[in-house]
């Protein structure tokens, strides 16, 4: 744990017009984890590095790294595929775009040492269809890596060869759910897919899979060069390592923050963003994408981004995908956009979701347009609990917990908008942007 | 092998078993919508729900692989509680329309809710509207509205009939089971089995376009039946007005006709799915009749005929029988016994495929368009049809004899169910009945044998063959005796 929590994995550079190309990348030191994973060490080591390292997924679930690499078998004769989960669709989390476009070279390169760690021969992509910037940097770079052997037949004349595959999406949130992800590939309708058998057994065209988020794997081309041991040095005990926080909402300077996990909330919030939007009140703050439990700003004011302390308080790091709201903002309105966005992205594919996507979503309606009634929010925490873990991915259960979240903090704005027929917070943050 | 333990009860499991098959095995119900035995698991229904001992939360069952002293509780409250919930998922958009729904009476939806729910929706929301009578063939119309998107249909065309057809469109609760578009998709029009898709809809979203609004199945009888479209002599039920609501001011046809066809399980024969040619059976079997014996196209009494046919056989010497591969096991044996040595005696196929009809696939559809060829062939042999120069009279069983390829100026004794020209021109015309007048067996061409039962009544004046073989037969052995 470094004393003043500064650590950086990623944003170890400054951002330039010419920063994302593979001269400064190799002039940064890019390639050379590669070139050491491929000629120094076995696959198996890789794997046995990466556990020791504690890197746990950076997607949302924080799933350990290497167990989910360790279910490979890498003498099982099949072939094993290896797929990046670039599909970012959490709302607020915009943290792998900055690594796809300002450190293609970055996943590249991780992804080529994954690739050797598991024995892949193909490895994939799957890229939001909204990221249209972000695929041609990629696509650029990868263009770039293969002109110069790093990819491809016979990587740095090893005898090991992968190609990386970049596969766009349509648009679909739930096709970032990672079994709906392979589904997609494989060129199916982007269905989630029922458990057992897991992906690493089952995964893609039926074979062993690993998928990992963007920003996971750019981590192994560091673990790689500098030991799991340095790596472990980082962030707290249980969960070592930075995150890539991407910060908005009512914040002066939002974007994306490479933190070193512990890292204190306040600082990041009142130092690095710039502090609160016209210098208003912090009311809360959804951690770690929509789908994590809103936390209100008595709650965040001594807690460090730290999950073993962020989960204890009732929600989770998510994503990364932080926003903060400022005292004002009408968490009935806020419940309505989030229910419209879960309705809009429910795939459809079993019942509870489906269905109680858009019952919440008509509930939620219904109460803003004045025509609530005060049993409609028991109503919606009990369709929100009927769904949590019944759905045949998380979707059912993410949106459940933010209903139950908001609701469990808020529930006096909601009953204040049924009886009276208006927001408890009119007009309050018109007049913080008009400040 | 491993021993799964369900509701307390100990089951012998093989690994590769879900605990849906294992509980469906033993006569343990697990309620579900979309698992079907015959297609994969797609697990979106949410209803099967079990709970394992000593886990606080429910996992569907069908999709839950055996192991070891798997411990499985089928109806704890958290199971009830969840079912429930998902009923009331499922009816939040279901329009419950019953009382004009051609499923009710054999809706899963409606028996579950009855079985788990029995409450009153609990949503005050409006329902979402989306297309009703969706035509998706000229036999199949979808009422997307009461459709709870199990994905039957959709596997269906995929795994069994291959087809493609259909897919799903849209996402969420405005999802929609639409004519696929994809590469290597054909319509539902022309897919042969595209009515099993009715059956297998567990709600009334998918509706046979003939049996629309026709009958509520409550007034139907299904009397196990075989079809005889083709040799593989799939089983299948016949729906049929019962006799105690038998309608006596409409048509009275309606009582003794055929109101649908579906296919009755049998895995030695046809699984669970039968063609759509199973399903217009009626159009076969409802041709027009023929009701009064004839000899030389005028109508005479049943006994005068007897007399002339009888004579016609005593007199020749070197008679012909056109043996029908549409006659029952039991006709075919009494036919045997009564004409086997004096005719020579040829099976001749009653059916030829028709125009546009699929003539043969994988599945179940055979070219052979006859239920029985089997036994005909070996009780007559399968030698083709022939007729030596000194014929003398020919005997016709059945339809699909080209009466000009018969020897000229030889008499000729014509056995048939519907009304034909041919009738006219035979020297003695005698009606039968149909399959659906009587009972007896088919042999498929693997030689498995499939019983029918009888449904109606036959009409006034027409015979079962078998009777009149006897009848004619008796004579003739005793005329060869006593000259």
């Amino acid at each position: 744990m470094t004393p003043n929590r500064d650590a950086r994995i990623l944003m170890t550079f400054p951002v330039t017009a010419t920063s994302h190309l593979l001269a400064e990348a190799r002039a940064r030191g890019q390639y050379s984890a590669l070139d050491k994973a491929l000629k120094t060490m076995t696959p198996a080591e890789i794997g046995k590095e990466v556990t020791a390292s504690g890197l746990q997924g950076r997607g949302g679930a924080a799933f350990s790294a290497g167990r989910k690499w360790s279910v490979i078998q890498l003498d099982d004769g099949q072939t094993h595929f290896l797929c990046a989960n670039a599909d970012e669709g959490e709302p607020g989390t915009f943290k792998d775009r900055w690594i796809l476009e300002n450190s293609p070279h970055q996943l590249i390169e991780s992804m080529l040492i994954a690739a050797y760690a598991l024995q892949v021969r193909h490895a994939f992509v799957y890229m939001r269809g909204e990221f249209s910037g972000p695929y041609r940097r990629l696509q650029a770079a990868l263009d770039e890596a293969y002109d110069a052997g790093l990819v491809g037949e016979n990587i740095l004349g090893t005898g090991f060869s992968c190609d990386i595959i970049i596969y766009r999406g349509a648009g679909s949130y739930v096709c970032g759910e990672a079994s709906a992800l392979i589904t997609s590939i494989e060129g199916k309708r982007g269905y989630p897919r029922n458990r057992p058998p897991r992906l690493t057994v089952k995964g893609l065209y039926q074979k062993p899979t690993v998928i990992n988020n963007v920003e996971t794997l750019s981590n192994i081309a560091w673990i790689v060069n500098n030991g799991s041991a340095a790596f472990k040095a980082i962030g707290s005990p249980k969960a070592p390592g930075t995150r890539l926080i991407s910060i908005s909402g009512h914040v002066a300077k939002p974007g994306v923050y490479e933190i070193e996990i512990g890292y204190p909330w306040k600082r990041l919030i009142y130092e690095d963003a710039g502090g609160m939007l016209g210098g208003a009140a912090l009311k809360c703050v959804i951690p770690g994408g929509i789908s994590t439990k809103v936390l209100t700003a008595a709650e965040v004011e001594t807690l460090n981004l730290d999950p073993t302390e962020v989960e204890p308080a009732g929600s989770s790091m998510g994503s990364g995908g932080m926003i903060a709201i400022a005292e004002g903002t009408c968490m009935v309105r806020l419940l309505q956009v989030m229910l419209r966005f879960y309705h809009h992205e429910s795939c459809g594919q079993c019942t509870p979701c489906r269905e109680g996507m858009g019952w919440l979503h008509r509930i939620i309606d219904r109460i803003v347009m004045g025509m609530g009634r005060v049993e409609d929010l028991d109503q919606m925490i009990h369709i929100s609990k009927l769904q949590d873990g019944n759905t045949i991915c998380g979707m059912g259960d993410a949106a459940g917990y933010a209903v139950i979240g908001i609701l469990a903090k808020y529930r006096h704005e909601f009953e204040h908008w049924i009886t009276t027929g208006r927001s408890l917070c009119e007009g309050k943050l018109e007049c913080l942007a008009s400040s | 092998m491993p021993r799964i333990f369900i509701d307390g009860q100990p089951f012998d499991a093989s690994l590769e078993h879900t605990v849906m098959q294992v509980a469906d095995a033993n006569g343990i119900y697990i309620p579900r919508l979309c698992w079907h035995p015959k297609l994969s698991i797609a697990g979106n229904c949410r209803l099967c729900v079990v709970q394992v001992e000593g886990r606080s939360w429910v996992e569907i069952s069908c999709n839950m692989p055996v192991s070891e002293n798997l411990r499985v509780q089928t109806d704890t409250e958290l199971v009830r509680a969840h079912r429930k919930a998902i009923l009331q998922f499922l009816t939040l958009n279901h329009p419950v329309d019953c009382g004009i729904c051609d499923k009710a009476g054999e809706c899963t939806l409606q028996d579950y809710h009855v079985a788990y729910n029995g409450e009153a929706s609990v949503s005050r929301e409006p329902k979402v509207e989306i297309t009703k009578f969706y035509s998706l063939s000229s036999r199949i119309t979808l009422d997307n509205e009461r459709c709870v998107l199990c994905t039957r249909c959709v596997r269906f065309t995929h795994e069994v009939s291959k087809s493609h057809a259909l897919g799903v469109q849209d996402r969420g609760d405005y999802s929609v089971i639409r004519p696929s578009q994809g590469p290597g998709a054909s319509p539902l029009e022309h897919d042969a089995y595209s009515d099993n898709i009715i059956d297998l809809c567990p709600v009334g979203a998918l509706l046979s376009k003939d049996f629309l609004y026709k009958d509520r199945v409550w007034y139907l009888k299904a009397t196990p039946s075989v079809c005889p479209g083709c040799e593989r002599g799939c089983n299948i039920d016949v729906w049929h007005r019962k006799p105690e609501w038998a309608l006596r001011s409409l048509d009275a046809r309606h009582n003794t006709a055929i109101a649908r066809v579906t296919p009755r399980d049998n895995p030695a024969v046809n699984g669970p799915w039968v063609c759509n040619k199973a399903r217009d059976l009626a159009q076969i079997l409802e041709r027009p009749r023929a009701h009064a014996p004839m000899a030389r196209g005028r109508e005479v009494p049943f006994d005068e005929a007897l007399v002339q046919a009888r004579a016609l056989i005593a007199k020749a010497r070197r008679p012909v029988a056109l043996v029908s591969s549409w006659g029952s096991n039991e006709e075919l044996q009494a036919f045997k016994v009564a004409f086997g040595e004096r005719f020579a005696c040829f099976v001749k196929a009653d059916h030829q495929p028709a125009d546009g009809e699929v003539v043969a696939d994988e599945l179940l559809i055979r070219a052979d368009k006859n239920p029985n060829g089997h036994t005909a062939r070996a009780l007559f042999g399968s030698a083709p049809v022939a007729f030596a120069p000194d014929t003398d009279l020919v005997l016709v069983w059945g339809e699909g004899a080209d009466f000009a390829a018969l020897p000229r100026g030889v008499p000729v004794i014509f056995l048939n169910a519907y009304l034909a020209p041919e009738n006219g021109h035979a020297d003695v015309f005698f009606p039968i009945s149909v399959m659906t007048e009587q009972r007896g067996h088919f042999s498929n061409f693997e030689g498995v044998t499939s019983a029918f039962e009888r449904c109606f009544a036959k009409p006034p004046g027409v015979l079962d063959a078998q009777g009149l073989f006897e009848a004619l037969g008796v004579y003739t052995a005793r005329e060869a005796v006593t000259p």
